[in-house]
């Protein structure tokens, strides 16, 4: 089987790591193919939130690679997506549990099962995100367009390309209105200093909060803006051209009924 | 109680490393790297170290020179001019010509053909040309001058060594930091996008900054 292993990394935390990674596992999932997601943020895991599958969780990552369980022992199916697959992690142990070549293994042998395996990074730089990168095949890095996270993605990129890993960027949590008004980096300020190929732009939604402690991502929801962008990701990470959307700002009549509401 | 075996004096242009000729060279090594690990103020990354020429041969100086680098200074094999040591033997003074031929060559230029991310960091005893970027975190240090085929948004010192005439120019200069020899200038927190090349140097005690014109072609 022809598999692809993707780490979703962004150095800094808060900008959307998990939510991608659960967004694009779901999206995939959706369009048949066979998805696992392994959540390698030992300690704080919260994957298994997102994906509304924490209450399933048997074995972990880390019991995997002590040997207590098999990898397949620890896979939690996913309700929905009968495709879809988690591999958790521990929340007990820390980062230092796992190791990057024992991760390369555990990778390697799982690629013969999946289309797909998207390893979901912790923040930083140190043991977790080289664990989390070892025997993956290329890397999303998500950033949000503001300096410190456009920053820290800027060292993680550095990293990457040291390790000759193929990269693609995702801007989450765009504000198209602040990014017209000038008070939030423009796409063409991130490519600037970034210059990394996009793959992704998804506008800020609170709908996406919503689904998040819900357990089901929001590519799921038809009506979301942000779930329609990570379709769009999906759509591409598949091989599909699919145009960047246009974000709507708000125009005259939109703050009028702003004005009139208050 | 027991007398030092290397002793460490400061000079104008940074550090100098001194021992009596023909102390053990392990000892030398021990003593010097007892120093360096007890993290002293001295030690500043980016240091130049120097030692006079004579006092250690090629494989030992190679050694010396990596424990150095290793902890981010940089080993010059220098005459000191002032203490001018009674430098009798007849090899040494040969081996001494031969360094001052080394260091009459032209100095090195470094070519980066890549953008620096944060957090990366160049540093290079000459002078340094960068075809790409200098992203914010990141940091340039250089004895010469440096030339940016780029965006500069990082920190850029010239002239690390102490050297005033050393310059930086870059397509786009808009860095964090500029540094030229031991002056450092803030560029203003709302500072203008530039859409030309500019130059930084420094002019009657002074970082200056004035557009230069570059040829295309160049």
């Amino acid at each position: 089987m022809m598999s692809e292993v993707i780490v979703i990394t962004s150095g800094k935390g808060g900008v959307g790591k998990s939510t991608t990674t659960a967004n694009l596992g779901v999206g995939l999932a959706k369009r048949g193919k066979k998805v696992a997601l392994v959540d390698t943020d030992t300690g704080l895991r919260n994957l298994d939130i997102l994906l509304g599958l924490e209450r399933r969780i048997v074995y972990t990552l880390v019991d995997v690679v002590a040997g207590r369980a098999t990898w397949k022992q620890a896979l939690v199916r996913h309700k929905k997506y009968e495709s879809l697959f988690l591999l958790p992690t521990s929340q007990v142990a820390d980062k230092t549990a796992i190791e990057p070549d024992q991760m390369e293994a555990l990778i390697n042998d799982m690629k013969q099962e999946f289309d797909y395996i998207l390893v979901d990074c912790p923040a930083g730089i140190e043991q977790g995100f080289k664990t989390a990168v070892a025997g993956s095949d290329w890397a999303i890095v998500v950033t949000m367009p503001e300096v410190a996270a456009v920053r820290d993605a800027d060292k993680i990129i550095g990293r990457l390309q040291a390790d000759n890993k193929d990269i693609k960027l995702i801007v989450n949590r765009i504000r198209p209105q602040m990014v017209k008004d000038g008070i939030m980096l423009s796409m063409a300020d991130i490519d600037d200093i970034l210059s990394i190929p996009c793959m992704g732009q998804v506008p800020y939604d609170e709908k996406v909060v919503d689904s998040s402690n819900r357990g089901e991502p929001v590519v799921e929801w038809e009506e979301s803006q942000a779930g329609q962008a990570y379709r769009n990701i999906v759509s591409r990470i598949l091989g599909e051209d699919v145009p960047f959307m246009e974000f709507r700002t708000e125009g005259f009549f939109d703050r009028l009924k702003h004005v009139f509401k208050h | 109680m027991s007398e030092e075996i290397v002793k460490i004096k400061g000079t104008k242009t940074g550090l100098r490393i001194v021992f009596d000729k023909g102390t053990e060279f392990d000892e030398v090594e021990r003593d010097i790297l007892g120093k360096l690990e007890s993290g002293s103020q001295f030690f500043y990354r980016g240091t130049v170290v120097s030692i006079d020429p004579g006092l250690l041969n090629d494989e030992d100086t190679e050694r010396l020179s990596r424990m150095f680098r290793q902890h981010g200074m940089l080993l010059r094999i220098e005459n000191s001019a002032k203490d001018s040591e009674k430098v009798s033997h007849k090899a040494v003074v040969h081996e001494e010509k031969k360094n001052d031929d080394v260091q009459a060559s032209p100095q090195q230029m470094t070519v980066l053909n890549r953008t620096l991310r944060s957090g990366q960091e160049l540093r290079c005893e000459g002078g340094c040309l960068i075809v790409g970027n200098v992203n914010p975190g990141a940091q340039v240090i250089a004895g010469g001058s440096i030339d940016i085929r780029g965006t500069c948004r990082g920190i850029v010192h010239a002239g690390a060594f102490g050297d005033y005439n050393a310059f930086i120019v870059a397509d786009r200069l808009m860095p964090v930091q500029i540094r030229i020899a031991n002056l450092i200038a803030q560029p203003p927190d709302q500072s203008e996008q530039p859409d030309y090349p500019e130059r930084a140097s420094i002019r009657d005690g002074r970082i200056i900054i004035e557009p230069v014109e570059r040829k295309a072609n160049s």
